[in-house]
């Protein structure tokens, strides 16, 4: 079971959102403080944490800075009342791995848990499975049914980019800003190209399917 | 007190007098001058103490009835022509200071004065007016603020009054509890706005004018609400020109695309259709956000910007009247500019237009 600490100052916001969390399946414990914080985790270890910013004595961005110097790979999300692009940006830069803006619905909390405890499962073990659909990243190799399917490396990454995020619809700058050079002269169409390549190469693969979204962008859908 | 503004009036009185006194005696001083020097030249009378004394106590007395008929006559020009309407103006402005803004000044009628007054009085009038209309937008505003504020908090007693009722079953319980859920999270939506536009009202905001990729800005906004349009099985066209880069504050224009995306999902009919156009040109770059909704009257049209105003009351469970007021605030703030074109029935295009460089 996967074991989750959070810090929030205030008693009552704590306590339910370690009651839903225990509800859901997972093993929550709540510290008030960040002092608190790190005696407990002296102790236990944990999967993921969730923050406040805005906390007596050291706030939320010190904590994290703390926590990031023990542990660069736990995934952290803060929950917090301010919503300015400044201290989403600091967040960012202290090294959370998402951002959520108080009143949290504990619904969404629970959706991008799941998902920030996947990528960091996906980060750990450099391997990602989707049904019988396996790509090993040390190795960048993709495998159907135990048979080798040979990708690209560019190929490679661009699926398992989409696969590390299913559901999230990726625009075309955005994989091009990542997985193309800056100065490339091709443009965002080229993706599409990409994109028509990996599809014929997975027709045969049911596990999943790269979706085309109204020319906006492309996602992978987990069936 | 009364005997104080008399010696004052008095005294003002003398003050008229004696400047009048002293134009008259200048300008007879100077004509008689003239006028005896010329004499003396031509005609050589000579000109004894005895004659000149005497002539100069009639000028005298002659500049002292002058100036005092000047004074008279002044004095009643003053009256009629500056204290009157003077006083029809300040007495309005008194009603004003107490609240009252009904009250409208007369302009006068126009025969031998000047329409300086007039033109104090039009002004006069037009502040009166604007004055009244924004009292009215204020008590709406209030209005509106307690009415979308205290309904959920009602929701929200109401329900949590209910679940404390002993051998509740369970599905009442749970549907009490949704109850709950929802109404805050309306309220909670609610003050977020309130507090954005608070913000972008009351601060001075420095836009914070940087070039960027707006095609890529307003696709990725989109993409945020891709779960509610797949709910409504809404149809999504596109037509993106690639690239289009302006210079403007990005945190600033995320308000107002997911404003307007929000709205039009929002708005339409389950398989309707939502359209997103980007175009540009050299000086402007072009977002069209159409639906194929319920469409916004023209009177709906004239007030839609307005804080707390929702054109169909029938919608008010679904949002809080704050989404367009920010957009227009945000348009303001960074130059730009948005209109719309609705159609009852039919659907709405918001476009919204932005200067590709602003220097």
């Amino acid at each position: 079971m996967f074991k989750i600490l959070v810090v929030e100052d205030d008693r009552e916001l704590n306590r339910s959102v370690c009651s839903f969390l225990n509800q859901s399946g997972y093993e929550a414990t709540g510290c008030l403080f960040a002092e608190e914080a790190y005696d407990v985790m002296y102790e236990t270890v944990f999967d993921l944490i969730i923050s406040d910013i805005m906390m007596p004595n050291i706030d939320g961005f010190e904590f994290v800075k703390t926590v990031r110097t023990l542990n660069e790979n736990i995934p952290i999300l803060f929950m917090t009342a301010r919503d300015d692009f400044a201290s989403k940006q600091r967040g960012y830069r202290v090294g959370v791995d998402d951002y959520m803006v108080k009143p949290i619905d504990l619904d969404e909390l629970f959706l991008r848990i799941g998902a920030l405890l996947r990528r960091a499962k996906i980060a750990s073990s450099r391997r990602l499975e989707v049904g019988n659909f396996t790509m090993d990243s040390d190795e960048h190799t993709a495998y159907l049914d135990g048979d080798e399917i040979p990708l690209t490396q560019r190929e490679f990454n661009l699926l398992y980019k989409l696969l590390s995020y299913p559901k999230k619809t990726f625009t075309r700058t955005q994989l091009m800003d990542e997985f193309w050079d800056a100065d490339t002269e091709s443009g965002t169409r080229t993706v599409d190209v990409y994109m028509t390549k990996l599809r014929s190469k997975l027709s045969s693969c049911d596990a999943f399917e790269i979706v085309t979204v109204h020319g906006l962008g492309y996602k992978a859908v987990i069936k | 007190m009364k005997k104080y503004t008399l010696i004052k009036r008095i005294l003002k009185w003398f003050n008229h007098y004696f400047v009048f006194f002293l134009l008259v005696a200048f300008v007879i001083t100077c004509c008689t001058m003239l006028f005896v020097s010329t004499l003396r030249e031509t005609l050589e009378i000579t000109l004894t103490d005895a004659n000149i004394s005497a002539a100069a106590k009639l000028t005298f007395w002659n500049v002292a009835l002058l100036s005092l008929i000047f004074t008279v006559f002044d004095t009643v020009r003053r009256k009629l022509t500056v204290e009157r309407p003077v006083k029809r103006i300040t007495e309005a402005a008194e009603k004003i200071v107490q609240g009252d803004f009904t009250v409208r000044v007369k302009p006068q009628n126009k025969l031998g004065t000047d329409d300086t007054f007039n033109r104090v009085i039009d002004c006069f009038n037009k502040m009166a007016e604007e004055l009244s209309s924004t009292e009215t937008l204020r008590t709406d505003f209030v209005a509106n603020v307690s009415h979308e504020l205290k309904t959920p908090l009602a929701v929200m007693q109401n329900y949590g009054t209910l679940l404390q009722q002993p051998n509740l079953p369970d599905e009442n319980r749970v549907e009490y509890a949704k109850a709950i859920t929802d109404a805050s999270r309306r309220l909670a939506n609610l003050i977020t706005n309130i507090l954005k536009l608070n913000k972008l009202e009351n601060q001075q905001i420095i836009p914070q004018f940087e070039e960027y990729d707006l095609s890529e800005q307003v696709c990725e906004c989109l993409l945020g609400f891709e779960e509610a349009w797949e709910k409504k099985e809404l149809d999504i066209k596109t037509d993106i020109e690639d690239g289009v880069t302006v210079k403007s504050d990005a945190e600033m224009m995320s308000l107002v695309w997911n404003n307007l995306f929000s709205n039009a999902i929002k708005f339409t009919e389950r398989n309707g259709t939502v359209s997103l156009s980007i175009k540009s040109d050299d000086d402007y770059a072009v977002v069209k956000i159409s639906d194929t909704g319920c469409g916004i009257s023209a009177e709906v049209g004239k007030r839609m910007f307005d804080k707390f105003y929702q054109g169909d009351t029938s919608h008010a469970t679904q949002g809080n009247g704050l989404g367009l007021a920010l957009v227009k605030r945000v348009i303001d703030i960074t130059g730009s500019d948005i209109s719309v074109e609705s159609e009852l029935g039919k659907g709405t295009t918001f476009t919204v237009k932005i200067r590709r460089n602003t220097i």
